[in-house]
């Protein structure tokens, strides 16, 4: 009996009101990305392809934080991770402190599908990226004036503004920084024969160290997929995600019976009680069940399933409409 | 109140051959070699992270291991390494992935840890970072042997290059590892090595990955592996041992159980060694071969397979 299809995605978590773009091109663009997705599912009846076509999509919006749109590194450059991986037989692909290159995603799909490695970084990603055809951009194709700005107004330490932009929303607020720090993008799918995909894309943490890498190419942290229990994709505190293997503690919780929303809620509870960290998370289990959560203020997200696309922003919202 | 205890293993491989007594005496001696300075440390009064360094420091010294002197080569002849420690209270960690000239890189992991707000460095700002913090550079050929010249020449001779089981195949044998308890019953966990003969530039595999090759939460256990990186990887190999762990599965079934399940769904093979939160012990291995040692109790364990 086939699969029912779902594609479910997110723009990142993140905390605070925003003064930089609008929560409306967030929902748009998520949406945009969900349908694309949608169509691909429609088009191919493959996962993998559908949640590398929203990534893309949300890769090229300049709103979110990944490909165009990604922020600076402490050297004001833009350094990109990118995951991909297949529920099937787990096979992943993922490459860290890539630069230059439009879609990383598309790249970490040629490190699963034309080598044998699931990882590679920096200048070996790039040489990779040559190698299988994917061309660089200049650097000012990919910044925005808001990434610039995001740099420039940066104030306090790393540890201050990732406080700032990923806190917990029951935690007191803290007044220093700019805020509206976006985030990392992310997919998951499961197709009509029940294999799943997912995948991550994110250009980082504003003025983040040069050659940090935070939780989204991490296999298990940022990003899991396995067809014996489900999909998830991660946003937000990156240190606080990896410390707690976030997204295939949500894989373990389904496999031990707990529903994709029950399973999201915990482990991002466990993050919280263990490293203070805030971050949000979509899943989705081998049954087709989704899951959405954050422990942020906000976090764009949008999902197709059963002829309605549904989306929001803010907690508890939860908007839908129909879609061929 | 367990007393101190200290684990560590020179990496799973599979059997070598029998003219390689000479190599498998010198494991043997580096293993014993790391755990009796660990040991000493912690009896001194170390912390339990500070002796887990202290063991992979001195993997990393021996060439005969595959880790700083006697890394393995990429496929551009050079060598890059990744190394991670984490410790067990509050999950704190430091991990480094393709990074260069650095002698001792499981210590640049331990000054990611301690002195960045971050968790994994990785490429040339893991090299601008190692030259602000003051760990030890070295020239590229200071790391490199003849055995890894050697196996790269081996990799490259292939008609299709580099095999995704290479790092179990290989007669050298893969990443160095540490699994500590100090006399407050801390845990900390440290690895480190070259990665796979032949890889490709940039590669990373699992050691820097938190839940891969490595993880320590003093609520549970330890864990640390070696063997076929990207199975491990997938298989969050390191993770599953301490979920295992959690519902009250010994540290010998847990690693035997997790690496079974990584077999099934992946046909990858490795060696983890991994301690619970009393200072139980497991060496777990399906490839056939891992040099370690362990001290406990002032009594020094060691041998060439698992168990």
């Amino acid at each position: 009996m086939p699969t029912e299809p779902v594609i479910i995605v997110h723009g990142g978590a993140v905390s605070g009101v925003h003064t930089y773009g609008s929560s409306e091109a967030r929902v748009l663009g998520v949406q945009a990305a969900a349908l694309a997705g949608w169509e691909k599912l429609k088009e191919t009846g493959c996962a993998l392809d559908a949640v590398e076509v929203a990534v893309c999509s949300l890769e090229d919006n300049p709103t979110f934080d990944a490909g165009t749109g990604s922020v600076l590194n402490q050297a004001g450059e833009i350094e990109m991770d990118a995951i991909i991986m297949d529920g099937k037989n787990l096979d992943t692909g993922a490459i860290a402190c890539v630069q230059n290159i439009k879609n990383p995603v598309k790249l970490a799909r040629k490190v699963m599908e034309n080598t044998h490695h699931c990882l590679l970084v920096g200048k070996g990603a790039n040489l990779f990226a040559e190698k299988v055809g994917i061309s660089t951009v200049p650097l000012e194709e990919l910044v925005t004036e808001i990434s610039r700005q995001k740099l420039e107004l940066c104030n306090g330490s790393y540890e201050d503004r990732c406080k700032h932009a990923f806190k917990a929303s029951n935690v007191k607020k803290c007044v220093k920084h700019s805020d509206g720090e976006h985030d990392t993008v992310g997919a998951v799918a499961i197709d009509v024969h029940g294999n799943m995909a997912a995948a991550t894309s994110t250009g980082g943490i504003t003025a983040k160290m040069v050659g940090r890498v935070g939780d989204s190419p991490v296999i298990g942290a940022g990003c899991y997929c396995d067809n014996v229990s489900g999909g998830v994709s991660c946003t937000g505190h990156g240190e606080s995600i990896m410390k707690v293997t976030l997204a295939s503690r949500i894989t373990m919780y389904i496999e031990e019976g707990l529903s994709a929303q029950e399973a999201a809620e915990k482990a991002l509870d466990y993050m919280f009680n263990k490293t203070e960290g805030a971050g949000g998370v979509i899943a989705v289990s081998k049954t087709g069940e989704v899951g959405v959560h954050f422990t942020t203020g906000f976090m764009s997200w949008a999902f197709v399933k059963s002829g309605k696309l549904h989306y929001g922003w803010i907690p508890g919202e939860n908007h839908t409409r129909a879609v061929e | 109140m367990p007393g101190a205890v200290v684990l560590v293993h020179g990496g799973a491989g599979k059997i070598p051959k029998a003219n390689n007594d000479v190599d498998n005496q010198a494991r043997l001696y580096g293993v014993k070699s790391a755990a009796t300075a660990a040991y000493e440390a912690l009896l001194a009064g170390a912390s339990a992270v500070d002796a887990a360094e202290t063991a992979v420091r001195c993997l990393e010294d021996f060439p005969v291991f595959n880790a700083g002197v006697g890394s393995r080569l990429n496929l551009a002849g050079e060598v890059e390494m990744d190394a991670a420690i984490m410790d067990g209270r509050g999950l704190r960690a430091g991990a480094v992935g393709a990074v260069k000239n650095v002698k001792n890189p499981v210590s640049l992991a331990r000054k990611i840890m301690d002195l960045t707000p971050h968790v994994l460095l990785v490429g040339e700002g893991a090299s601008q970072f190692a030259q602000e913090s003051g760990v030890q550079l070295v020239p590229m050929q200071e790391l490199i042997t003849e055995k890894s010249r050697r196996a790269l020449a081996q990799v490259k001779s292939l008609p299709f290059g580099i095999d995704p089981k290479a790092e179990e195949e290989e007669e050298e044998h893969g990443t160095v590892g540490a699994a500590v308890m100090d006399t407050a019953g801390n845990l900390a966990t440290s690895i480190s090595t070259g990665g796979i003969s032949g890889k490709h530039v940039g590669r990373v595999g699992d050691s820097p990955i938190i839940g891969g090759g490595i993880y320590c939460d003093n609520m549970v256990g330890a864990a640390v592996a070696t063997g076929q990186g990207e199975s491990i990887i997938r298989t969050c190999l390191a993770n599953n041992i301490i979920q295992l762990m959690s519902t009250g599965m010994a540290p010998q079934q847990a690693g035997d159980s997790a690496l079974e399940t990584m077999r099934q769904r992946v046909s990858g093979l490795a060696g983890v060694i991994v301690l619970d939160r009393h200072g139980n012990s497991g060496i777990c291995c399906n490839t056939g071969h891992m040099s370690w040692a362990q001290l406990k109790d002032n009594e020094l364990s060691w041998g060439l397979s698992a168990g």
